[in-house]
């Protein structure tokens, strides 16, 4: 535009040098049955986080059972031995919150967010749907019809459909692969498949309760009184996964898609090695921030894409970097091209001091907002640690260990493990369109 | 000069457990109030539980005002924001407060037009100074506008081209239930018009609402004010004012008829149906009751519509939606919707749908709503606006103070908004059903499954 500007640049103001930062000091202990509890008094706003990791969800489902934890987080929200679903719905909201009951691949979480000063009776609940559920069969047909429809609505969702087929690549026989049932699978659960998961896989012993926030009341006292009675069960059987690692090039083809949805990657060093902090300061540097080389890139130099990211995704005891971006339908060839030009100038030139150092303050800084931001961030921080087995000493030494990492570190985890010769690339498009474009990526 | 001075923090009383004749809890929130000589509205609320701080410069410049040929072109502007100023070229507005520890964003609403940046507290200086910049003037080149159409409009074809239910309900449902241009319009644009923009443009809009008397500066965190207060002075007073254009009417007629609209969507695989009221004037007693029939019947597994909708009918498995579906209650000026919006099977029929919800929102219109009813809608108020202020490390806040001081010039409000609720009765909640949720006064939308026919495709707005 015409508004012109002389003379020099500003620089800009730097400030004063930070202040320090403690992280909120979290208690922990464990009660006879088992159970692991963290409390973490955390701000001034009168509200509570609570939730119970149970360690259960998708990793405990057969081939044949996809969704079967789904649908049973689903009925255990149904009410209890002593309240129906209604009351219990009714009694979350006058604490201020809801009872939410969530599945994951490997954990199943229950609780929610409420006012303080109702924390000990929303503990309650919470205890309550964990250790006496009805799971009743007079709402099994109308909640299989919510995940019947969730599931074509799923399945309607380009992203939804990339990242199924990248999962499934990554996972091949593994239940971190299976994303979606089969409908007949879904239509053929019965109550009692529910009930025996349930009764498999909910325990005292399993579950992990994190409770964050400002804390009013007895809740040590409510936290006894509501679980103690909740039986020890038997440890979580292991299954342990191993990704694939190799490249393949496959396409959901989308007649006339405006788009390309591009999910590319593979797995990478677990949560527990010595190479996945510096993992996380390469791929910010690469994709995993606005800033980041790739975004730079195929957003703000090419106008390609509008949200593209890498970011690396962990399961239990491992983890697979991926970078997902939804590309117009032309260029979806000259996306990738720019991708694996971004990925190789890695491999072969470190980033500058400069340029590290840059990435380096922004994952301090980030640090500081993942464990203040609000009580469910700082529970969320406690149990990435905990779920993957880590010592809680990664929170206090992760700033410390993310400003070590030289510039050649960088080169050298890009190098060993984003390599591109081992990729799983899926690409969900016009295939008519786009077909000509990814021969190169064959 | 200040409003008010600084109260401690969270004035958090307990009373009574009768929640009728007195406050339960009180929420005081510091709040300096001033204005520099150029009108910047300046909104200072101190908090030192963590060592960050928000800074936030809102713009009385939404999407509804926009040019009537350039659909879009307040979010489009919205980029060219990050695209370059005086001091800060392309990417380095970004990559500054990436680098100084922080995150940041953006984004286009109804009435205003935001710029946030949440960085590490001693970080306050480099942010005010940044965002100063920009309020200053762009440097944008012709190439940087062409980036960033290209941007936008694959914005626009994730959201909405290539995505099942893509505007569904909350771009298309103000086209069909509103019929004022400026609230009735593609506000995401349309993308002939988001590629005909020209530089020109974009200057002439910089110029007629980028100024300081237009906009309001927040800053909430962990800062000292005094020191906050020199260095806006020193970044911010030298920027100009400007003559603002008056601002267009933007009443929406009382509607006294239904209006049933329908869409194919090619890309979804089940029906998909909403409905939308009009919102009460804002601050008016019925707008507050509007904000507690929401929580009764919307918000939550206990609400009314879920009960009868998911529990007992079985139609969906969740209904949605909410006053202001790109916000919230609080952070809009000027007509608004109050939506519902949920997915069903092709063997339920809108008709089934819409009965159940007659004899929900009919039972709230023919007589005064149970008082244990109304105090579970405030007690989940509450809970929200704790949530509101303290959302994304105080964002939350800046948002509502800097809405206040806008709308209101009255950032204060913030400290007064759950009394208002509290004096919500029975007798105005059954008032503000009987005008405002009158089935003459709702918009329903209809998404079907399928291609669109040509004929369909003359029908109705874009």
């Amino acid at each position: 535009m015409s508004t012109m500007f002389g003379g020099p640049k500003e620089i800009p103001p730097q400030g004063p040098p930070p202040k320090p930062f403690q992280l909120p000091t979290p208690e922990d202990f464990s009660l006879p049955n088992g159970m692991r509890v963290t409390i973490v008094p955390y701000g001034i706003v009168p509200k509570l986080a609570v939730r119970a990791f149970v360690q259960t969800g998708g990793i405990d489902e057969s081939a044949g059972q996809v969704w079967l934890s789904k649908l049973t987080a689903a009925l255990m929200k149904e009410g209890t031995a002593t309240r129906s679903g209604e009351q219990v719905a009714r009694e979350a909201a006058e604490t201020g919150g809801q009872m939410e009951v969530e599945t994951g691949p490997d954990f199943t979480s229950a609780g929610g967010v409420v006012l303080s000063d109702f924390g000990p009776k929303f503990i309650a609940l919470v205890a309550d749907v964990l250790a006496n559920p009805a799971l009743p069969i007079a709402e099994l047909p109308r909640l299989k019809a919510d995940l019947a429809r969730e599931l074509a609505i799923d399945r309607t969702e380009p992203q939804t459909l990339a990242r199924e087929r990248f999962l499934k690549t990554l996972f091949p026989d593994h239940p971190y692969g299976r994303v979606f049932p089969a409908e007949s699978d879904l239509q053929g659960y019965a109550i009692g498949d529910a009930q025996a998961f349930y009764r498999n896989h909910f325990a005292a012993g399993r579950t992990h309760l994190y409770v964050a926030g400002k804390l009013e009341g007895d809740l040590l006292r409510a936290i006894e009184d509501a679980f103690s009675g909740w039986e020890q069960g038997s440890a979580p059987p292991d299954r342990p996964a191993s990704p694939v690692k190799a490249r393949s090039l496959q396409v959901i083809d989308r007649p006339g898609a405006a788009q390309s949805n591009l999910y590319m990657g593979l797995p990478v060093a677990a949560p527990a090695s010595q190479d996945y902090i510096t993992l996380g300061v390469m791929d910010c540097l690469l994709g995993g921030s606005f800033a980041s080389r790739i975004t730079s890139n195929i957003r703000e130099q090419k106008g390609y894409t509008y949200s593209p990211i890498s970011q690396i995704s962990t399961r239990r005891r491992l983890a697979f970097w991926v970078q997902v971006a939804d590309v117009t339908t032309d260029v979806t060839g000259p996306s990738l091209k720019e991708i694996f030009y971004e990925i190789e100038r890695l491999h072969k030139d470190p980033p500058s001091a400069e340029e590290l150092a840059g990435i380096q303050n922004y994952l301090a800084g980030l640090f500081v907002l993942r464990n203040t931001i609000s009580p469910d961030a700082i529970i969320g921080q406690l149990h990435f640690v905990d779920a993957q087995g880590l010592d809680r000493s990664y929170l206090a030494t992760y700033v410390q260990k993310v400003m070590a990492v030289e510039p050649a570190d960088i080169q050298r985890v890009a190098e060993t493990y984003i390599t591109p010769s081992k990729m799983t690339i899926v690409v969900a498009g016009d295939q008519a369109k786009i077909a000509d474009q990814l021969t190169p990526y064959q | 000069m200040p409003r008010r001075g600084s109260k401690t923090f969270l004035d958090l009383r307990r009373a009574s457990s009768c929640y009728r004749t007195q406050l339960r809890m009180v929420i005081a929130v510091p709040t300096i109030y001033y204005k520099l000589p150029n009108g910047l509205r300046v909104i200072l609320s101190p908090d030192s539980t963590a060592p960050t701080v928000v800074t936030a410069v809102y713009y009385r410049i939404g999407f509804r005002v926009e040019p009537k040929d350039r659909t879009g072109f307040a979010h489009l502007f919205e980029h060219m924001m990050f695209q370059g100023s005086q001091n800060l070229g392309k990417m380095e507005f970004i990559r500054l407060v990436q680098e100084n520890g922080g995150v940041l964003n953006g984004s286009t609403r109804f009435d205003f037009t935001n710029y946030f940046e949440l960085l590490p507290s001693n970080k306050l200086e480099t942010a005010l100074w940044a965002e100063a910049d920009r309020m200053k003037g762009l440097a944008i080149t012709e190439e940087n506008l062409k980036n960033q159409q290209g941007v936008v409009g694959n914005e626009v074809k994730a959201a909405i081209l290539n995505q099942p239910y893509g505007g569904f309900p909350w771009l298309w449902m103000p086209q069909y239930a509103n019929s004022n241009w400026y609230n009735s319009h593609n506000f995401y644009g349309e993308l002939k018009d988001i590629e005909a923009a020209t530089l020109d443009e974009v200057e002439a809009f910089f110029k007629t609402y980028y100024a300081p008397n237009n906009a309001a500066l927040a800053v909430v965190g962990d800062f000292e004010p005094e020191q906050a207060k020199a260095m806006i002075a020193k970044y911010f007073a030298g920027i100009p004012s400007a003559a603002l254009p008056p601002p267009p009417d933007l009443t929406e007629p009382r509607q006294d008829e239904e209006r049933v609209a329908s869409r194919k969507d090619p890309l979804a695989n089940r029906p998909a149906l909403a409905f939308a009221y009009h919102m009460p004037p804002r601050k008016s007693p019925e707008y507050y009751a509007m904000g507690l029939l929401d929580q009764m019947l919307l918000q939550g597994d206990d609400s009314l519509l879920y009960q009868e909708l998911v529990k007992k009918n079985g139609f969906t498995g969740d209904v949605s939606g909410g006053i202001n579906e790109l916000g919230g209650m609080f952070d809009y000026d000027g007509p608004m919707l109050w939506t519902v919006a949920l997915f069903h099977d092709a063997g339920v029929t809108p008709e089934q749908i819409l009965s159940a919800v007659d004899t929900v929102v009919e039972g709230l219109r023919a007589k005064p709503v149970e008082q244990s009813l109304l105090d579970r809608s405030v007690t989940k108020m509450r809970s929200s606006l704790y949530d509101s202020m303290a959302e994304f490390g105080g964002f939350g806040r800046a948002n509502l103070m800097a809405c206040f001081a806008l709308f209101d010039d009255d950032p204060s409000r913030i400290d007064s908004l759950e009394a208002d609720f509290r004096r919500v009765t029975p007798h105005v909640v059954e008032r503000t059903a009987q005008e405002y949720l009158r089935k003459t006064a709702r918009t329903v939308l209809l998404i079907e499954p399928g291609a669109e026919s040509p004929a369909d495709a003359q029908e109705g707005p874009e």
